[in-house]
């Protein structure tokens, strides 16, 4: 199990296809983990791409980390995992908060993206928003109770809800989760995203709750194409190969 | 883990003991205790493990057996309800066909 170090945080990483000439580098959104992109996702773009996938610090299999949810300090730590894995420019994909950090890493270095997939990831103004992280929150325990959104609910044993406990106990009631996803109220607003050079796919669920923010994203970033996929806020659980191959395609696409 | 027979002359009966080696080393002893591990478990509904577990046992086993086995592969033609779902015995029958 490849395990990352850097600014003392341990990261969990995996690659697959390290010998494809291009890199497609997955971010996950809080409260899940890598998973969300190793069973179906990842192994499709691993046909063509070299694919990064790593945990957040906080989740997963990486260290826990008390403070530095803020979207600077993701983006820097993504950008370090870049430097560690000597990738100079990469395709880079991300979901729910992960798309922020991707967003706010194109906005910081451009260069080091070549295109850039969002996927149902909320504006941070949003009262709602807010809300959907609580709801996110809330959701989540309902969520993994139903086997993360899958259509056979598997009822959750005693370890797990015990797992599920420590990490919310620890995120939102130990860490600086919560506000610091607060500051980041402005991003949509005052990031500069709308400097976003780069070619984008922004993918939605059809009946998400953030799909709102989609559309504001697609007036603001010059390139970027809107598509809905049937779903919620869980479609990369909900629809893995559909996404996996429109992943695919727009990657493959030249410009 | 050592490696003292090589994994291509083990037996379905063999490849189960390796499996559940791992999975008491992904899930931790004092849990595995409670568990009566066969070849009919389950990852989520008998084993109660989650999808970051089942990452962590999958690069065991990629590990273990090496290039013989493209067990990611094989899994990501499944969707995430046809993983959960997934036993020990079918895991073994795959490792052992591919041996």
């Amino acid at each position: 199990m490849p395990v990352a170090t850097q600014s003392h945080i341990h990261l969990h990483v995996q690659e697959m296809n390290r010998e494809a000439a291009e890199t497609v580098l997955l971010v996950h959104g809080m409260f899940t983990n890598l998973s969300i992109y190793y069973f179906n996702i990842a192994p499709l773009l691993a046909q063509r791409y070299h694919v990064v996938l790593y945990d957040l610090k906080g989740h997963g299999m990486s260290a826990r980390a008390h403070s530095g949810y803020d979207l600077t300090t993701m983006s820097d730590e993504l950008l370090a995992l870049m430097d560690r894995l000597q990738l100079s420019s990469v395709h880079l994909a991300g979901y729910s908060y992960g798309g922020l950090i991707a967003l706010k890493t194109a906005t910081r270095c451009p260069e080091r993206i070549k295109k850039l997939a969002i996927i149902e990831s909320p504006d941070p103004y949003e009262q709602e928003t807010m809300s959907v992280v609580d709801v996110y929150s809330k959701e989540l325990l309902v969520h993994f109770i139903n086997s993360q959104g899958l259509h056979t609910p598997v009822p959750m044993g005693r370890r797990q809800l015990e797992r599920r406990h420590r990490l919310y106990e620890f995120l939102l009631k130990e860490s600086t989760i919560r506000q610091d996803m607060q500051h980041e109220r402005h991003f949509f607003s005052k990031g500069g995203i709308q400097n976003i050079p780069h070619e984008t796919l922004l993918l939605y669920g059809s009946h998400s709750n953030c799909a709102g923010a989609g559309l504001e994203l697609q007036g603001k970033i010059k390139q970027a194409r809107l598509v809905f996929v049937n779903g919620d806020h869980n479609i990369p659980v909900q629809e893995p190969f559909e996404i996996g191959h429109m992943l695919r395609d727009f990657f493959d696409t030249q410009d | 883990m050592d490696q003292l027979t090589q994994p291509t002359q083990l037996s379905e009966a063999e490849i189960l003991q390796v499996l559940k080696k791992f999975i008491t080393e992904v899930i931790g002893e004092e849990f595995v205790e409670d568990l009566d591990i066969t070849a009919e478990s389950s990852f989520t509904k008998d084993l109660e493990m989650d999808s970051i577990e089942i990452v962590s046992f999958s690069e065991k086993v990629k590990t273990y057996f090496g290039k013989d086995i493209d067990f990611t592969g094989w899994l990501s033609n499944m969707d995430l309800d046809e993983i959960i779902r997934l036993n020990l015995g079918d895991i073994t029958k795959y490792i052992h066909t591919c041996l």
